[in-house]
């Protein structure tokens, strides 16, 4: 959160909660960012993202939003957006700091590895994988001047670059985030096609869909391979794949973080705060 | 648009597991786990406006997020439930 004060970034987070369960919630944890309550879900219709695959009679589960995020500039407009099908899953505050202020942050070394003139390093942008906390893992191209690398959609028989993690049933990851691309043109063809080059990310969104390891694990291994192929203006080298191995550390799920701060409780008077929306929203029908 | 349910799902010991391997005692496709599949909703896009919205502060008292915010960078994030 330090972050995003420092950054001149108001960070405001919405339920259909009562006033009173967030106020609870908030002194528990000492949350200084602001908390709105929609109990009758009217800002989450106004948005439009009330989730009605919950039948209206399904008390207390109708009312919820598809949970996500945006990013708003100074003007109210919405710069970005973070929405995933697994609503349990959801955008870590690396991603959101990004999205507002446009700057990379790039904590856990980088591994780097130099073939084909073209380096290219991959690092965690984040502290440590949690449950459910979406980070981006980038993967840094830096492609010397006079060459470029095929990006999305690459001509046939030629290999975009991508990057493709060995199988790890841990692992939860959403698809590559690619930057834009620039055309180029053979001179001799006049063929066209889409290429990145100078310096450049891919960054692709993981997270955990649990604790790993029995014995409390304090890292999990992520593998793959980075792929590539450049050319210079007129000849191409053949696709290379570079593979690298990350240790990222491990981190609780913000739930089970928040509880383990002295034994807090995740949420004061629960019960009754539960107890009280579900008769509400039952005694409203 | 009414998104299809995602119904995916693998009894895991005493838990229900999704498709992505979160395991949990609620079986995906019912109550709040009611996850959709494919294309659904996901509010205003990008480029547009977030609506003009008027709610509740903790301490009760009405909360305008145009007349809040004063000229930063903001992110609104929904959640589902602080209680549960």
């Amino acid at each position: 959160m330090k972050d995003f004060d420092a950054a001149g970034i108001a960070v405001y987070a919405l339920s259909y909660d009562e006033a009173d369960a967030l106020r609870d919630f908030g002194e528990a944890h000492g949350i200084t960012y602001t908390l709105l309550s929609d109990p009758d879900s009217n800002v989450i219709r106004s948005f439009g993202i009330l989730n009605t695959l919950i039948d209206p009679s399904d008390h207390p589960w109708f009312g919820i939003p598809y949970p996500g995020t945006y990013v708003v500039n100074p003007a109210g407009t919405i710069t970005h957006k973070f929405f995933d099908n697994n609503l349990a899953v959801r955008a870590g505050s690396e991603q959101l700091l990004r999205a507002a202020l446009g700057q990379p942050m790039l904590e856990t070394k980088a591994i780097e590895t130099a073939t084909d003139a073209v380096r290219v390093s991959v690092a965690l942008d984040g502290n440590a994988l949690a449950p459910t906390v979406q980070k981006d893992l980038v993967v840094s191209f830096s492609v010397p001047r006079g060459r470029h690398v095929y990006a999305e959609p690459a001509p046939q028989g030629s290999v975009a670059v991508d990057v493709v993690l060995d199988e790890n049933k841990r692992l939860v990851q959403r698809p590559l985030v690619r930057p834009t691309s620039a055309p180029h043109t053979l001179a001799g063809t006049g063929e066209s096609f889409r290429v990145h080059h100078g310096v450049f990310e891919l960054r692709l969104p993981l997270t955990i869909n649990g604790a790993v390891g029995g014995g409390g694990t304090p890292e999990i291994a992520v593998s793959g391979e980075v792929r590539w192929q450049s050319c210079d203006s007129e000849v191409c080298d053949i696709p290379t794949g570079q593979r690298f191995e990350v240790e990222l550390p491990l981190a609780e799920s913000p739930p089970v973080a928040l509880r383990s701060k002295k034994g807090a409780v995740l949420e004061p008077n629960a019960m009754e705060h539960f107890l009280r929306m579900s008769e509400r929203r039952r005694g409203a029908d | 648009m009414r998104p299809e349910l995602e119904t995916r799902a693998t009894q895991a010991g005493k838990g229900w597991q999704d498709h992505d391997g979160f395991v949990g005692p609620i079986r995906p496709g019912t109550g709040p786990r009611s996850d959709p599949r494919g294309d659904f909703p996901s509010g205003p896009a990008v480029g547009e406006q977030i609506p003009n919205v008027r709610c509740r502060n903790v301490d009760g008292t009405s909360f305008s997020l145009q007349e809040h915010r004063g000229d930063r960078p903001a992110v609104f994030v929904f959640f589902r439930s602080a209680v549960w």
